[in-house]
């Protein structure tokens, strides 16, 4: 009775003696990894579970698939707390192993779950190490040259463990690395450089078909500032250009005038010679006007009347014939030039003017000018006849003036057609007098052949000086008038190509006779 | 004139060609030349060894990718975690680096060329079976294929490492797999037939991997200058 009293005090006693301190059997282990670094030795790791109080132990088992029993892990120390290393010699490959391990401490045991691992599959080797960075200039193209060297422990020379290789590099302001393969390389090259930053380095390698290690420590290296170099270069050739700039500009703006002038010539307006504009501007036109007709020695002009007549003006050179041969047919260059004739009905006959120069340029001759005829065809022939402008003058009181606005010509050996039947004159009266065109264009005289069929177009005399031509027929634009004394029609022929005064000036362009000796068409009413 | 000269020209560049081809037919015909000789385009050892241990890694990384999807589909019970008997477990492999590097090149040689024989049986039938099954998609399939030629090839390949390493006297002509492959095969092979398919996969995947790790060894302490 007592004794089972006091057995009961005993438990209650330990009862709360337990229930004080809370103590139980441990917790339950977990087993957490294994891994291998070298393909030959590997470690495993376990996380204990609760130690309910007291003190436990944990102790590792394991078996192995090519033998039976089990055993224990050889080594708790070498790779730390709650971890189990398995040397070399108790290391097989290919050879599964399962373990398990078990916490035990006063109050019982604890055993994790079992663990099935082949080193095969738990390798992952150690960070590279001595990892270096180097900048390498060759050829003007810096590039870092990173070197490293495999992690200590594994066994390159025997072909037992295969390494590749991963590298990721980035600059300090950066956020992203950027990751590289190397493969079996212990070394790799970087290009394209950004100058004047700092790149960061880091290396990892893995092993046969393992796991990747951890990065290895970074490696720091800056790239040195190239520009820095060729900045001055660079500065002294902009301000040089600047200035240049400046100058140039400056030179052009001072000058603006004549280079305005020479990027933008002056479209030349048309040029009279004698004729100046200025005094047309001027409000003076009588003046520009005479300005014009004495620097182009065209006689005075009287006013004339819309009705123009043209005159051909034939005359006979009382002056015999010329020094030169005259029967010679020499082809000579001579251009006349007979400005246009206008008679005008009311002007003094002796308005008849030439112009001095005429006569002066005519040097050979004294016999004074040759009035124009014609024409381009050589076939036809050319009357050629000289005027005696004085001698004109005086014969034909009555004539109306007859202003020949006429240029300077040039003769050669003249050959007067006068010394042969016809004896062409001038008579003003006669209305004959065919005043051809222009003024002011010239005309090559060809040769006068006076046996040519010149007078063959002769239809009539009158008098001693007068000769009556028939005109030819002109295909283009032929207005026939029917006039007084006979039918001729006035060609308008297509002009030759000749300066033609402005029509200002009052002068009537018309007609081009080429080849032809027109008769008028109609006589002036004397 | 010129027409003619020139097919004739032509003719006669072509038959200059077929002989010297010809000849260089019987030159490649000649006794193998060994390394170093000038002219020569026989491949050296190391380069026969580069291109088996090639294979066989190629070999292993098709077989992983099938173990890993028959995992994926086929999660093995419990009953096999552990107890996974191969029908090449007879054959005595080194299980480490040092067993292996203690093996004799002719030793380690014959248990490459057994292991490749012990599976050139079995990868066809689980092909076949594959096929049959229809369980799995095509890409499956073509692996299983590949890797069975892939056995058959390797061990061609290996046969002529062996061959060649003969020739140069690397090792001995104790080698009998040239001989007879059938001989190489252990006793109890037909055991093979019992084992599943993912068993099978599981066991060739070891294998494999042994296969290349022992090319490996044998090409380092062969010819150790390229690439070790």
């Amino acid at each position: 009775m007592r004794r089972g009293a006091g057995v009961a005090l005993l438990l209650s006693l330990l009862s709360v003696a337990v229930e004080c301190n809370s103590v139980s059997p441990p917790g339950k282990p977990v087993l957490l990894s294994c891994r291998s670094p070298e393909k030959e030795t590997f470690t495993c790791w376990w996380e204990p579970g609760a130690d309910g109080g007291l003190p436990t132990t944990h102790r590792l088992y394991y078996q192995r698939e090519d033998s039976e029993g089990t055993y224990e892990c050889p080594d708790y120390r070498s790779a730390g707390r709650n971890s189990c290393f398995f040397d070399r010699s108790r290391t097989s490959i290919w050879v599964n192993y399962i373990l398990t391990v078990e916490a035990s401490n006063a109050l019982g045991n604890a055993t994790s779950d079992p663990l099935e691992v082949d080193v095969m599959y738990i390798v992952q080797p150690s960070a590279p190490e001595n990892v270096t960075v180097l900048l390498e200039e060759k050829e003007e193209s810096p590039h870092l040259l990173v070197r490293w060297e495999p992690p200590p422990d594994t066994d390159t020379q025997s072909g037992w463990v295969t390494l590749i290789y991963q590298l990721r590099v980035k600059r300090e302001n950066d956020d992203q690395w950027e990751e590289y393969t190397s493969g079996k390389q212990t070394h790799f090259r970087m290009f394209s450089l950004h100058p004047g930053e700092v790149y960061m380095v880091q290396v990892r390698c893995k092993l046969d078909h393992g796991y990747w290690s951890e990065w290895s420590n970074t490696s720091y290296r800056k790239v040195p500032n190239y520009n820095q170099k060729e900045r001055p270069f660079w500065i002294l050739v902009s301000i040089f250009s600047a200035f240049t700039l400046i100058a140039v500009m400056c030179i052009l703006i001072m000058k603006r005038k004549y280079v305005k002038q020479c990027l933008l010539p002056p479209v030349p307006g048309p040029k009279i010679r004698g004729f100046d504009a200025q005094l047309l501007k001027n409000g003076r036109s009588e003046d520009a006007v005479s300005a014009l007709i004495i620097s182009q020695g065209f006689p005075p002009m009287v006013a004339w009347k819309d009705q123009m007549e043209e005159y051909l003006v034939v005359f006979d050179s009382d002056a015999g014939p010329l020094p030169d041969s005259h029967k010679t047919q020499k082809r000579r260059k001579s251009s006349i030039i007979l400005g246009g004739f206008h008679l005008h009905p009311e002007a003094h006959c002796k308005e008849l003017t030439f112009s001095q120069n005429d006569r002066e340029k005519a040097g050979e001759r004294k016999e004074g000018q040759a009035i124009i005829l014609k024409s381009n065809k050589p076939s036809s022939g050319e009357l050629l006849s000289k005027v005696e402008p004085p001698q004109l003058l005086s014969q034909k009181q009555p004539c109306p003036s007859i202003n020949f606005a006429s240029e300077h010509y040039t003769e050669g050996t003249a050959e007067s057609p006068s010394n042969h039947d016809g004896k062409p004159s001038v008579d003003c009266s006669a209305g004959n007098t065919v005043g051809p065109a222009d003024s002011g264009y010239v005309e090559n005289m060809r040769e006068v052949d006076e046996r040519q069929e010149d007078y063959s177009r002769v239809s009539g005399v009158n008098g001693d000086n007068v000769l009556f031509l028939q005109k030819e027929t002109v295909p283009l634009h032929t207005s026939c008038k029917d006039k007084r004394n006979h039918a001729d029609c006035t060609n308008q022929r297509p002009r030759k190509p000749h300066v033609t005064v402005a029509t200002k000036v009052g002068v009537r362009t018309e007609l081009i006779y080429s080849g032809y000796v027109e008769t008028m068409p109609s006589l002036p009413t004397m | 004139m010129p027409g003619s000269f020139r097919s004739v020209s032509v003719v006669w560049v072509g038959l200059v060609c077929l002989l010297l081809r010809s000849r260089l037919a019987r030159v490649g015909a000649a006794p193998i030349c060994t390394n170093g000789q000038a002219g020569c385009h026989v491949l050296s050892l190391a380069d026969l060894f580069d291109r088996v241990i090639q294979h066989s890694a190629r070999m292993h990384g098709i077989s992983s990718d099938l173990h890993s999807e028959f995992e994926q589909y086929f999660l093995p019970s419990k009953n096999h975690i552990g107890r996974v008997n191969c029908h090449t477990s007879t054959i005595l492999t080194p299980n480490g680096k040092e067993n292996a590097q203690r093996l004799a090149r002719e030793e380690l040689t014959e248990v490459i060329l057994k292991l490749l024989v012990a599976w050139r049986d079995p990868l066809w039938h689980f092909h076949q079976s594959m096929d049959h099954h229809h369980d799995f998609n095509n890409f499956s399939s073509n692996k299983a294929l590949e890797m069975s030629d892939m056995v058959h090839e390797l061990r061609k390949g290996v046969d002529k490492v062996a061959e060649k390493m003969q020739t140069l006297g690397i090792i001995s002509n104790s080698v009998s797999s040239l001989a007879s492959p059938e001989a190489l095969l252990p006793p109890d092979s037909a055991e093979w037939r019992l084992m599943k398919d993912y068993d099978l996969l599981y066991c060739f995947r070891r294998d494999s991997n042994k296969v290349q790790n022992y090319l490996k060894i044998l090409k380092c302490r062969i010819v150790p200058e390229h690439g070790c």
